[in-house]
């Protein structure tokens, strides 16, 4: 602790710059870990803060998941003895229309009995004193006091809403007092007649959800095991925490990708503290020099640049858990959204959840890193020779040697990665293969980057005779001090390859997929969006929609999620036949296309998705079990297709069937395939003029659709260009420190240049070109490890996220634009260094050691 | 025999003019290595300088080589005042006026003899193919021509520091600059170098400045200036 304070404390206030830099890695890391769990979080606390609030003293809900149930169960259930009040439920988010204000959870419940499991808390009594008023009213709304406020409404104002019934004004009625209940959604709440809301959205006679509370002397467990067995497997009941669950599980996807997005990100932090604190040795050498002439033992040396890297590590963790809660606020509005879009379920989470256990967790890896990175070293520091070290005319270069044993190490493990592929098969191979090539690629790089580096010689020597040779010269005399910043610098690359990779065979196949199923030239639908299902179409707009002029077929198709082996997935339900048919260059992954359309709209099959086949591991003649609010639906799988609607698995039904399991003839969106003459731009007029002001109504062209399928995509790979910021801020970071290093370690080399007649110019040359001669080592190996790290990537996807299959493609275009990004980050990051080395005192530099 | 001392500031004839030149180095506390140093060197001259450690000949070789630049008083190097010179021509000046030779031979230890006898040359801009002929010409100069393919870590101390030699004679820079050129070497080696030196000195008609603790070095140059406590305090030319 005293050397700490004796010889680390000053020398770190003296190098503050680079004191900061060191800590920048983790201070990345854990920040990104940190705010993408606590934003994932934020969204799911958020998530049950709405369903606690709203539950009010509910104790138990009934619920047949999106497709709602019909009037009459609520009777049902309302008659049993173990129940004491039970009322209905449904509840949508809806765009408010008001800018910057996003969606209104609607609540739409039965004020006569509803009061009876919530507290409204209203501002006077004016409103609900007779429920009936409110009732007779259906224009009625009440709202939260904040949202009131938030748009300057008040009692009696009017606010406009976009219903199922066309265009509608509301009259605020009641206001409800801050807190409980009315925050729910972060207070954008609003309460509505529930026969209304059937209207409004859509739902015919229908309800959500029933909430009850149970009678005295019964428990929550006894009155929901009768009522599972009054209702059978097509519904749902449980707590209100219930569906929390459900709602983690849509989130995990997200969160997957969120975890590796900071797990790269500390990995990389690693290779920074390597390389900082390889500086640090290299510089102090005659320091530690001097302590081990004065009686510091090896182990003592070792402890103190531990301890450095403890320190280092603590405070560069306590700044990544701020920075990561302030990432934290601005990701998880952006995270709500993404789930808003891809999911269909919406949250407002203008507050985060804060986990002391997840800072503890981030907090500890930040520091466990840190002492980690720190640890080769301390190791180097503690093998420094004191008579060489203080030794006049003697240099130790700390970071030069090479490992034959890491080398025959390496080729080991890419035996094993080999043996492994030719294996195949199981999951726990498959995972040892990823795992050799990575560390093989982590040994093989000191090697890698020598070689490179000797090869890249004669090339910069002929650029520039003396700048070039020096600084290929200056990597193969280090290739340790080299081969840090190459590792770093592949490994975020490799990265950013896979992550690009990723997304271009993901688009490639998502447009194949678009053109071959996406093919009508008009979507009907109620939202401006496919993923929002708060609203839905009676049956009767498909024949409405028919006997327009220039009109040929429509398609009606309802998606609604539902619980597949305890997963929500989507099931899709539409006249498939008429789909199959205009299918263009239909493409099946089991099975026969024509055949299992056939079979599955006859009502003898269902199509599954080819994500949903692998998670679940289904094949032709699988059962699927669903349960419905008419019963289990079991049917055979008699195809298996690509399919890029859902991450979580889609299953396709005929409307027959899922008529007679539902009893829904509603339908959420309308493909529409216009007769030859027509034009696609004078249908959509007329349709919009026959549904004006009667129906809330959406006419999307076939370009639309696909610009907001692709939008999406887009949206859920934009956590590329964070991997891509990232690797360039590892560039810069790695190269300015490994140029320092550099420059320590070559002092009098480059004093003897400028002594013998090299200009400032030549020598920022020499600096500029060891720079770039490091990122293109980096991207060389880092686009070969890329195109390594995809191929597993995609496996892993298909494996253990979504079991989505996409067909390798190696991202061409951004490994190109890559060139010049890196090249030009290892420019900017070399221009200080080259500055340092002009600048520095030609005599002492001459006098070096 | 003391040598004339000319008045500070006067445009001379001398290839080495100091003129009331003081360094000092900022610190906690200010050191003065050097303390209104006046003295000039004709052309063709051998100088050894002398002193104790800490007199300040090493500041005083930096300052004449333009590696430093003193804190007052003006140095004019063949008639060119150094002060207000930019880094880049105070580099072009030391490239073609002045060679260096150090007590550690400071070759670069990645390049071979001959690339690093060809390093000046390639700064300066000299087309490839005559580069390598004048450093080759260079290293039979100095008897390494069998060595040119050799690293420094090949080569013995004597070796190294011709090959330092022949890097300091590329533009036959009139002004020469030794600084303990034999302290690193055995005494065989070191007259050997010294001898080498002497030829030099005989046959380009090179200003040359040694720094020295050996009193042989000291005693066969023409001229020496002893140094004691940043002061000249005497300067001897033997005939």
């Amino acid at each position: 602790m005293i050397l700490l304070r004796l010889i680390s404390w000053p020398y770190a206030r003296k190098h503050l710059l680079r004191s900061i830099l060191t800590t920048a890695g983790i201070v990345l890391g854990v920040a990104l870990f940190v705010g993408m769990h606590t934003a994932n979080r934020s969204v799911l606390g958020a998530f049950n803060r709405t369903v606690d609030r709203i539950a009010g003293s509910t104790e138990l809900q009934v619920s047949a998941g999106e497709s709602g149930f019909d009037e009459e169960i609520l009777e049902r259930v309302q008659a049993q003895p173990e129940v004491r009040i039970a009322v209905p439920v449904i509840e949508a988010p809806v765009e408010t229309g008001l800018k910057g204000q996003g969606n209104l959870l609607i609540l739409a419940v039965d004020m006569t009995g509803d009061r009876g499991l919530r507290n409204y808390d209203f501002e006077g009594d004016d409103v609900i004193d007779d429920p009936l008023v409110f009732l007779a009213q259906p224009d009625s709304l009440i709202v939260s006091r904040e949202f009131a406020d938030r748009n300057g409404l008040r009692l009696q104002s009017k606010l406009s809403m976009s219903t199922m019934n066309g265009p509608r004004r509301f009259t605020i009625r009641g206001l409800m007092k801050t807190g409980g209940l009315a925050s729910a959604f972060g207070g954008n709440l609003a309460i509505m007649d529930i026969y209304a809301a059937q209207q409004v959205f859509g739902r015919g006679r229908k309800f959500d959800r029933i909430d009850l509370a149970v009678k005295e002397g019964v428990t929550v467990e006894q009155c929901r095991a009768a009522l599972e067995k009054l209702l059978g497997p097509g519904f749902e009941v449980g707590p209100p925490g219930s569906r929390g669950s459900q709602f983690e599980s849509i989130v995990k996807v997200f969160s997957i990708s969120s975890a590796m997005s900071s797990a790269f990100a500390l990995f990389i932090g690693l290779f920074i503290i390597y390389n900082s604190f390889s500086i640090a040795v290299t510089e102090r050498r005659k320091e530690i020099g001097i302590l081990r002439a004065l009686g510091a033992t090896r182990g003592r040396i070792r402890n103190l640049f531990l301890s450095e890297g403890a320190a280092a590590g603590i405070f560069g963790s306590l700044a990544g858990l701020a920075a990561g809660v302030l990432i934290a606020k601005g990701l998880s509005r952006y995270v709500s959204g993404l789930l808003v879009d891809i999911y269909s379920v919406g949250e407002r989470s203008d507050e985060i959840t804060i986990d002391p256990g997840l800072l503890a967790w981030a907090f500890a890896i930040g520091v466990a890193t840190s002492v980690l990175a720190s640890f080769l070293p301390a190791r180097s520091a503690a093998r420094v020779d004191p008579v060489q070290a203080l030794q006049k005319g003697r240099l130790q270069v700390l970071s030069a040697g090479e490992n034959r044993i890491r080398r025959w190490l390496a080729v080991t493990l890419v035996a094993i990665c080999a043996a492994c592929l030719t294996l195949g098969g199981s999951r726990p191979v498959f995972y040892v293969g990823f795992f050799s090539v990575i560390v093989a690629s982590l040994l093989f790089t000191p090697s890698l980057s020598l070689w490179m580096a000797r090869a890249l010689r004669p090339a910069l020597q002929w650029m520039r005779p003396i700048e070039g040779a020096l600084a290929a010269d200056s990597l193969i005399q280090a290739p340790r001090r080299t081969s840090a910043t190459v590792t770093a610098l592949m490994m975020s690359l490799a990265m950013v390859i896979a992550f690009n990779g990723l997304a271009v065979a993901s688009y490639d196949s998502i447009v194949e997929w678009l053109d071959s199923t996406f093919n009508p030239d008009l979507f009907v639908n109620t939202n401006r969006t496919l993923g929002a299902r708060s609203f839905h179409f009676p049956a009767v707009i498909g024949e409405q929609l028919s006997a327009i002029d220039g009109i040929q077929t429509v398609q009606g198709v309802r998606t609604l999620r539902v619980t597949f082996r305890g997963t929500p997935i989507l099931l899709v339900s539409a006249d498939l036949r008429g789909i199959a048919r205009h299918t263009v260059n239909p493409r099946a992954v089991a099975g026969d296309y024509r055949e299992m359309h056939r079979l599955a709209g006859e009502g003898k099959g269902a199509v599954v998705a080819e994500n949903l086949a692998m998670l679940h591991k289904l094949g032709l003649g699988s059962e699927v079990e669903i349960a419905s609010p008419g019963g289990v639906l079991r049917l055979p799988v008699v195809g298996v297709l690509r399919d890029f609607s859902d991450q979580l698995g889609t299953i396709f039904i005929d409307t027959s069937v899922y008529l007679k399991y539902w009893n829904d003839d509603t339908v959420d969106i309308f493909r529409v395939y216009l007769k030859k003459s027509a034009s696609a731009e004078i249908v959509k007029g007329r349709i919009q003029e026959r549904f004006a002001g009667e129906r809330r109504l959406f006419v999307l062209m076939n370009t639309e659709i696909k610009d907001y399928v692709i939008r999406l995509t887009d949206q859920w790979f934009a956590m590329t260009h964070v991997q891509t910021a990232v690797a360039v801020l590892v560039a810069i970071l790695g190269i300015v420190n490994t140029l320092t290093v550099s420059i320590g370690d070559r002092r009098r080399e480059i004093g003897v240049l400028r002594a013998v007649g090299a200009l400032n110019a030549q020598v920022r040359h020499t600096i500029w070109m060891e720079a770039l001669a490091v990122a293109f080592i980096g991207l060389v190996l880092g686009m070969l490890l890329g195109a390594v790290n995809l191929y597993y990537q995609l496996d892993i996807v298909q494996r253990d996220i979504s079991g989505l299959v996409v067909a390798y493609r190696f991202p061409f275009m951004a490994s190109l634009w890559l060139v010049p990004v890196m090249l030009a980050s290892a420019f900017l990051a070399a221009l200080w260094p080259g500055e340092a080395a002009v600048r520095s005192s030609l005599v002492e530099a001459l006098e070096y050691e | 025999m003391k040598c004339a001392r000319a008045k500070p500031g006067l445009l001379s004839s001398y290839l080495i003019d100091i003129a009331g030149v003081s360094k000092q180095f900022q610190g906690k506390r200010t050191v003065t290595a050097l303390d209104s140093v006046t003295l000039r060197i004709e052309r063709g001259d051998m100088v050894s300088i002398v002193g104790p450690s800490g007199s300040g000949k090493s500041t005083l070789l930096n300052l004449i080589g333009g590696l430093d630049r003193p804190s007052s008083g003006e140095i004019r190097i063949d008639g060119q005042a150094i002060a207000a010179l930019s880094d880049d021509d105070l580099t072009r000046l030391r490239r073609d006026k002045i060679g260096f030779i150090f007590q550690f031979f400071n070759l670069l230890p990645s390049l071979n003899c001959i690339e690093n006898v060809s390093l000046p040359l390639h700064l300066k801009g000299w087309p490839r193919k005559k580069v390598r002929e004048r450093a080759r010409q260079l290293l039979e100069m100095v008897q390494l021509g069998h060595r040119v393919d050799h690293l420094p870590d090949e080569l013995s101390g004597g070796e190294r520091q011709r090959v330092a030699i022949a890097r300091a004679l590329v533009f036959d820079a009139p002004i020469l600059l030794a600084d303990e050129p034999t302290g690193n070497l055995d005494s065989a080696t070191g007259a050997e170098i010294l001898g080498l030196i002497h030829d030099l000195h005989r046959n380009l008609g090179a200003t040359i400045v040694i720094v020295t603790h050996d009193a042989d070095v000291a005693r066969s140059c023409i001229r020496t200036i002893a140094l004691r406590d940043a002061k000249v305090v005497s300067d001897e030319r033997r005939l």
